[in-house]
């Protein structure tokens, strides 16, 4: 038995796909409430569990650009609603009234009020969260493991962005050389010189090594392809074809509620999406995987990606059965009402923050060394170093 | 001394047969409605789905691009295709910050649009979804905005491929092409910074706002007023700054460096030779 929670709890990094199952379900329960209490709990809960699991990786680290913009959103938002209009009963502040010349309709400014200010300070909090909770499974989830669990059918598109990501250090020493030689041929133009001598060459010389990437992956075997029968191949692009248009097709059904129901274009997509998952998994079949350093998706992920379920559940149901809670009227002014089923359903969303296992920690006073043209393994420690 | 005729499409890196070119035609018109749909959609009605639709097209969006992107790779795509795609998605991950928070001077499209005019329109729809893609995972950040981002520089791209080689009988290259290019950058910059635009501005300006706010979305409103309000927002908030700065950073850098980018592009085409398999036949 311990032995089960020993092993549950071993510290290692989950499969990226349940961190960002976790996040999904966050952004969901932000989209169906602008309850500020709820919503600040959720904010709260994001960073929370961004503290306890995060690693050190520069991914990690990107978090606090998400809260930076999570408020710019705010401020910004509240601040279009005082610009356009924010009149109501409770008026807080009287500003002069703005008229464009030559555009009478158009009135800026003006007195604004409580109720306004709550209403769109409600709504931003919506956006701010759902943008925090895709911040917090950038900061937990390892970019590079995620393309790594790329399906198939994409692969050729993953290797790019792998590429891409990969290549991206290289630029900066391409830079550096360029540099180097210009300080050898004692170049000193400016400007349109600089373009010309510094741009040009680390272009040309991006793209020459890129011909000699792809000739070292043609020999590793890179963007090759299993032999795929052409009647697989007709059914694939035939399951494409027809879950993109239905997947079309229905939403706009669920846009046009006024003349077919709801569960019809619900029911549309559904399809469209099963036929389009479909498609996309007779597709991957064409590329052959490793099977070295797998993913596995254990007890833990579930736990992390179940919470996630969970509180979108609870939270749709709450918006529905209980609307004054999600939606809490902004006249006449007060503290938004909150009750134990919508509380449950976003403190579900901590689980994680609890029963997640930690990620590997390097204990202090020791040496990390990470190589530089392998950043993605995992670090080598040795212990009892001098510091 | 004699001009080599332009690629044809057979010989493109990343060539789009019929099955891709119906999909992708699906995906434009589906973009398109998920773009434009504040200004069609009738108003919310309290079934319990609410004002929800944009946040069921962040979620369908993706995999639309995904399915056309599966497709597309369906025959398998050459290794040096792949090498060039990512190499250029780098530099433009690279680009993109210089050019952010300067007054919306954005250095993202030039290369874009170069790569699209030499590579043609399925290597520039797939790098106008893999730069945007990887500069999220690198500096910008993934958020509800980078599906449609990745679907408005895929246009972007795509379009500069399917810009003509010949115009009145005559190839369209050395000045001609540059000018030809820069017309197109300044067109796609006030496009752009449009179409976002109208994606974002539902989310600022919110139906919560109420009627009474002259620039705000009203949900259900009729096309030419919520056209009018949508047009007024744009023009005051954005066209003067962000996308007057984007066309004249496009302009400034394709007249610099378009033509020795696309020698240099073209240069490459020739190195790789993306033509079939050359065949051995018995005579």
């Amino acid at each position: 038995m311990t032995s089960v929670v020993k092993r549950f709890f071993m510290p290692r990094s989950l499969h990226p796909g349940a961190w960002w199952g976790w996040a999904i379900g966050c952004a969901v329960v932000a989209s169906r409430t602008v309850n500020p209490i709820l919503l600040g709990l959720l904010i709260a809960i994001c960073c929370v569990t961004v503290q306890v699991r995060r690693t050190s990786a520069p991914w990690a680290m990107a978090f606090r650009m998400y809260l930076y913009l999570a408020c710019f959103i705010i401020v910004l938002r509240v601040g279009f609603r005082v610009l356009f209009s924010a009149a109501g009963p409770t008026v807080v502040l009287r500003l002069p009234v703005v008229t464009i010349p030559g555009l009478p309709s158009v009135r800026l400014l003006g007195p604004v009020s409580a109720e306004a200010l709550v209403g769109a300070g409600g709504s931003a909090l919506q956006l701010a969260a759902m943008v925090v909770a895709v911040g917090a499974a950038n900061a937990l989830a390892n970019p590079k493991r995620l393309l790594a669990a790329v399906p198939g059918a994409l692969y050729e598109w993953g290797a790019v962005v792998v590429i891409a990501i990969s290549v991206f250090p290289q630029l900066a020493e391409s830079l550096v050389r360029v540099g180097r030689a210009r300080q050898l041929r004692a170049e000193t133009g400016k400007g349109a010189h600089l373009i010309r001598n510094v741009a040009m060459p680390v272009l040309s010389d991006a793209l020459d090594r890129s011909l000699i990437l792809a000739g070292a992956m043609d020999s590793r075997g890179y963007g090759r392809s299993a032999p795929v029968s052409p009647a697989t191949r007709r059914a694939t692009s035939a399951l494409l074809i027809l879950g993109s248009l239905a997947v079309c097709v229905g939403a706009y059904g669920l846009l046009d509620t006024g003349v077919t129901p709801v569960w019809a274009g619900a029911s549309m997509v559904a399809v469209g999406v099963v036929v389009a998952v479909a498609g996309l998994k007779l597709s991957g079949a064409r590329a052959h995987r490793t099977r070295y350093r797998p993913d596995p998706m254990a007890a833990p992920e579930w736990v992390v990606l179940g919470s996630g379920i969970l509180a979108c559940v609870g939270m749709v149901v709450v918006s529905i059965a209980q609307p004054l809670v999600a939606y809490p009227p902004t006249q006449p002014l007060g503290v938004p009402p909150v009750s134990v089923g919508a509380l449950l359903a976003v403190l579900v969303l901590l689980v994680p923050a609890a029963l997640a296992p930690s990620p590997q920690r390097w204990p202090s006073g020791s040496v990390t060394v990470t190589a530089d043209h392998a950043p993605d393994r995992q670090p080598l420690t040795l212990r009892g170093a001098p510091r | 001394m004699t001009r080599r005729a332009p690629l044809t499409l057979d010989d493109r890196p990343v060539p789009l047969e019929w099955k891709s070119a119906l999909m992708l035609t699906v995906l434009t018109v589906a973009g398109l409605g998920m773009f434009a749909w504040p200004l069609f959609v009738a108003a919310p009605s309290p079934s319990g789905l609410g004002d929800a639709s944009p946040f069921i097209f962040v979620a369908l969006l993706p995999l639309l691009i995904f399915l056309v992107l599966a497709q597309i790779s369906e025959k398998g795509i050459d290794a040096k295709a792949l090498a060039i795609l990512g190499v250029l998605s780098a530099i433009n991950a690279a680009l993109r910050p210089l050019g952010a928070g300067t007054g919306g001077i954005e250095t993202v499209f030039f290369l874009l649009i170069l790569a699209g005019r030499v590579f043609g329109p399925g290597f520039g729809f797939v790098l106008g979804c893999t730069s945007m893609f990887a500069s999220a995972l690198l500096t910008a950040g993934v958020g509800p905005w980078m599906p449609f981002q990745m679907l408005a520089s895929a246009w972007i791209g795509m379009g500069a491929g399917f810009l003509p080689n010949r115009l009145f009988g005559r190839w369209v290259r050395g000045k001609a092409e540059v000018a030809l290019l820069v017309v197109y950058g300044i067109v796609v910059a006030y496009l752009f910074g449009a179409i976002m635009n109208l994606w974002f501005w539902p989310f600022v300006t919110g139906p919560s706002m109420g009627a009474d706010a002259q620039l705000a979305y009203i949900p259900g409103g009729p096309l030419l007023e919520n056209l009018t309000r949508f047009a007024w927002f744009t023009l005051i908030t954005s066209t003067a700054v962000w996308d007057t700065g984007r066309a004249v950073a496009n302009t400034v850098l394709i007249v610099l460096v378009g033509a020795p980018v696309l020698a240099a592009f073209r240069r490459t085409v020739r190195r790789a030779v993306f033509a079939p398999d050359i065949e051995f036949v018995q005579p």
